[in-house]
């Protein structure tokens, strides 16, 4: 399948889980936006050798998933983008830190394997909050949710705007693309005579296009400011939520809960 | 060129943050004082065109490859600068929420690699210069501009896009991600945007000659030959522009970088990396290491760090903390399983046929 | 009342696509603008809505079409364009049709309950909540009518209303069209739709009226027709 198709398909994909019904979707988006971002934060910030701390932080995402319904196989396909470039950094720390930090079974396990895998699970763990986010929150309550937070106009209204757009725009490439390969066969792309043209076209038309919507949005008024639909209103739930997990997570990242119970037990075995 | 949010010390982040954000604070107050209600839906339009358009497969000749066009110099050669680099963000900002492309926090570092760069370098310094330079004067006006476009466009791509994979180099080592060492990491990813950069300056070369054949009033600078005065004035805007975004950058790098690293590597925990200051070429006894080590890492950290050679340090509690550690990871297992369980519990106790 | 006289426009000097025109349209007519492809079926909907300028005089009822005048002379006349995808811009089929009334000042929850009215008389309360990139072409020209409908305007203009739609969908866009009480322009080479729809058709020819009167006696010329490149409408063809 072509990229600009798979586009279409993850843009429709995306509609349909925000569409879907469930206690995480029903959260107020601000309060969705200020648990992901304590989050990821969180994440970050722990050390590179603090694999056993981070692993209780993949509780976050997988509890997410579960609740939500959505399904996490939707977002480790998406990262195939992003995380080979947080895989190539992290693949040279075994290389370059060769520092032994334990043995388990014999086998002397170095800092940088462990810098590599905690900075895999970081980049895993951070994506999945990401997409939690986008997946169970429909852009335009996004929207609302940024001019609540003071975001400037123009930028939320480009962004509605745009996100409108992209799904018209994807299509039209697809089509093009579907008919340029139907008269070429075997072409893994674009050929060199026609890399000007192919978006140029697209590109006038385009600026027909937006004349028009301009002319649209005049019609009905539009004076330069746009008037925007009011988000829900956010009850105690979302306060609550906003408040308590991210000092959840700020009190996981401050004690490491898995080695202290552990401990705990260890201590009681013995 | 995307990177994550793995990639990235919340502070570095917040630093592109604010760096990013600043540049999108001026350009909103410059596209305001133009009044010009149109450009809101061509601005949309338009970054819903090259959001689609950068998906597109143009075969390099010669090649089993192929290459993509770059969206800042498009953007900012048919919008300007000020709107090109909003509608940057608004394509990043919509490639991170719905295709994973980079993430939530890295999203103010990819504004600043590849918008700022495209559009404000490669507008300002290269795009207008070129196109209003005299060069080609002895050749017929259309074919001087075409060159001259062709030009712009290569150099452009190839220019902006070496400052974001540098950035990329320097934001990664600065947040203390990578082992490899500056030198290395910049020598690696150099030379492959090189590459990048030169097929798509020509790709977006070859569609923005396409939109000057057909109409050329829609580029930037073309056909302004008396606004040449008018634009003298933003040349100085211009420059207190970039010192200023030069300034917030530099100095949020420099205070990162400044001898006082506790003060402003995640201060919540005060647990000091070494990579900070391996990276910073700072000397590790100094600071860092001997600062409050209260959690594991920190502790797992002095040991490692203070041995010279690379024996193994043999100590029962390093061999202690993996077996807790161990144990503590079993629980966690345990607690994902019974979370997954109670998740699916409530989803369908609290909302019945849904899903 | 839509009036006008003498009226031209050229996007280039020396090209006019409108010639001199002259014709007036009563409140509750319904009137077919025919003409083929490149006739100035479009750009007379524009020049009538302020979008283009014109030369001569064009009235709204008692407002000319210019500047100082427009906002009002647009919240008379609801223009439907051809392209649904440019004219609904807002993520869902409700936002999109409270875009204009609360940009003429109307209250959120005054906006919202004309909305659902609108939605209800069509037919379409279950697309309310639906997102725009996510229905069909049907639903969106509806969508897009009912955009316009919410804003109730003196005046109904469309732009080939059914083009690219199944038989089915075009029949539900002809009926809820009869359907409305307004005054009608409806811009279309969809002959069919124009005998089913309106009373009287308006000919447009290389920029010129070519003919002007009752939609069965027009519509039924078949020399007129061709001589203009359009066809007898299918029922009068055997």
């Amino acid at each position: 399948m072509d990229k600009i198709d798979r586009a279409a398909l993850e843009l429709r994909e995306m509609d349909e889980l925000a569409a879907m019904k469930s206690p995480v979707h029903f959260m107020h988006p601000i309060t969705k936006l200020i648990i992901t971002i304590s989050y990821i934060l969180t994440v970050v910030s722990y050390g590179k050798y603090d694999l056993s701390g981070l692993l209780i932080m993949a509780l976050y995402p997988l509890f997410l998933f579960s609740l939500s319904g959505i399904s996490m196989g939707i977002c480790f396909r998406k990262m195939r983008v992003v995380l080979p470039l947080v895989c190539a950094v992290g693949l040279f720390n075994p290389f370059f830190d060769r520092t032994p930090l334990f043995s388990f079974g014999g086998i002397v396990i170095s800092g940088g394997v462990v810098s590599m895998i905690t900075l895999m699970l970081k980049g895993v763990l951070c994506l999945q909050a990401s997409f939690l986010l986008a997946a169970t929150t429909s852009m335009d309550s996004l929207c609302a949710a940024l001019r609540r937070l003071h975001v400037p106009m123009l930028m939320v209204t480009l962004l509605l705007l745009t996100y409108r757009y992209v799904s018209v725009m994807v299509q039209e490439v697809s089509i093009m693309t579907t008919a340029y390969k139907l008269r070429a066969p075997g072409q893994r792309g674009i050929h060199i005579s026609a890399w000007g043209s192919f978006l140029g076209q697209l590109l006038l038309r385009s600026m027909d296009r937006a004349e028009e919507l301009y002319a649209s949005m005049q019609l009905r008024g539009f004076d330069g400011s746009f008037r925007y639909a009011e988000g829900k209103k956010a009850g105690f739930p979302d306060y609550l939520w906003a408040v308590l997990l991210p000092i959840v997570f700020l009190l996981l990242r401050k004690y490491n809960l898995a080695e202290l119970t552990g401990r705990l037990l260890m201590s009681a075995g013995s | 060129m995307h990177m994550a949010d793995a990639l990235l010390a919340p502070a570095v982040a917040a630093t592109m943050y604010v760096a990013s954000g600043t540049a999108a604070g001026i350009s909103i107050a410059k596209l305001k004082k133009d009044e010009n209600t149109q450009k809101l839906p061509t601005m949309a339009v338009t970054a819903a065109l090259v959001f689609a358009g950068q998906m597109i497969n143009y075969t390099i000749p010669g090649t089993g490859s192929s290459g993509h066009m770059c969206g800042g110099m498009l953007l900012s050669a048919l919008l300007g600068p000020y709107a090109g680099f909003l509608s940057m963000i608004v394509i990043l900002a919509i490639q991170c929420l719905f295709f994973a492309d980079g993430g939530l926090m890295a999203l103010g570092a990819n504004v600043w690699n590849m918008a700022f760069y495209g559009c404000f370098v490669g507008y300002f310094l290269i795009w207008r210069t070129i196109i209003r330079s005299g060069w080609f004067r002895n050749m017929e006006t259309k074919a001087a501009i075409r060159l001259k476009i062709i030009i712009a466009s290569i150099a452009g791509c190839i220019i902006t896009l070496q400052l974001g994979a540098f950035s990329v180099v320097l934001e990664t080592s600065l947040s203390g991600i990578t082992e490899l060492p500056f030198g290395s990491f910049v020598a690696l990813m150099q030379p492959i945007h090189l590459a990048i950069g030169l097929v798509e300056g020509l790709i977006t070369s070859a569609v923005l000659v396409f939109v000057f054949e057909s109409r050329p009033e829609l580029l930037q600078e073309v056909n302004s030959t008396e606004k040449g005065i008018a634009n003298r004035q933003s040349l100085k805007t211009t420059v207190i522009i970039l010192a200023a975004v030069a300034v917030v950058v530099g100095g949020g790098l420099s205070l990162l970088a400044s001898s006082n690293p506790d003060g402003l590597e995640w201060a919540l925990f005060g647990n000091a990396e070494e990579g900070y200051a391996e990276n910073m070429g700072l000397d590790e006894e100094d600071f860092g290491v001997k600062s409050s080590a209260a959690d594991t890492a920190a502790m797992v950290q002095e040991k490692t760090s203070f041995l010279p050679d690379y024996a193994f340090p043999g100590s029962e509690s390093a061999a202690g903390t993996t077996v807790s550690g161990i144990v503590g990871g079993a629980l966690v297992a345990g607690a994902a399983a019974l979370i997954c369980f109670i998740g699916g519990f409530f989803r369908k106790k609290k909302r019945p046929g849904t899903v | 009342m839509i009036c006008f006289e003498h009226v031209s426009f050229s996007y280039t000097e020396g090209h006019p696509v409108l010639k001199d025109l002259n014709f007036a349209i009563r409140d509750g007519e319904s009137v077919g603008l025919i003409g083929a492809n490149g006739s100035g079926k479009s750009t007379l909907l524009r020049v009538l809505l302020g979008l283009l300028p014109h030369r001569g005089s064009v009235r709204v009822d008692e407002l000319e079409v210019e500047k100082e005048n427009l906002r009002e002379v647009r919240r008379r006349l609801g223009l439907v364009l051809q392209n649904s995808d440019s004219q609904m811009f807002m993520p869902t089929v409700a936002e999109d049709m409270m875009f204009g009334l609360l940009n003429y000042g109307m209250s959120r929850e005054e906006a919202e309950e004309r909305t659902d009215e609108v939605l209800k008389k069509l037919g379409l309360t279950e697309l309310k909540r639906r997102h725009n990139h996510r229905i069909s072409g049907g639903e969106k020209r509806m969508a897009a009518i009912a955009t316009i409908l919410a804003m109730d305007p003196d005046t109904m203009l469309m732009d080939e209303p059914t083009s690219a739609l199944d038989p089915y969908n075009r029949r539900v866009v002809i009926n809820s069209i009869k359907s409305l009480s307004n005054t009608k322009l409806i811009a279309s080479h969809d002959l069919d739709m124009i005998l089913d729809t309106c009373s009287r058709v308006i000919l447009l020819g290389g920029g010129r009226i070519a003919a002007d009167g009752p939609a069965s006696e027009i519509l039924q010329n078949r020399t007129l027709l061709e001589s203009n490149r359009l066809e007898l409408p299918l029922r009068y063809q055997r």
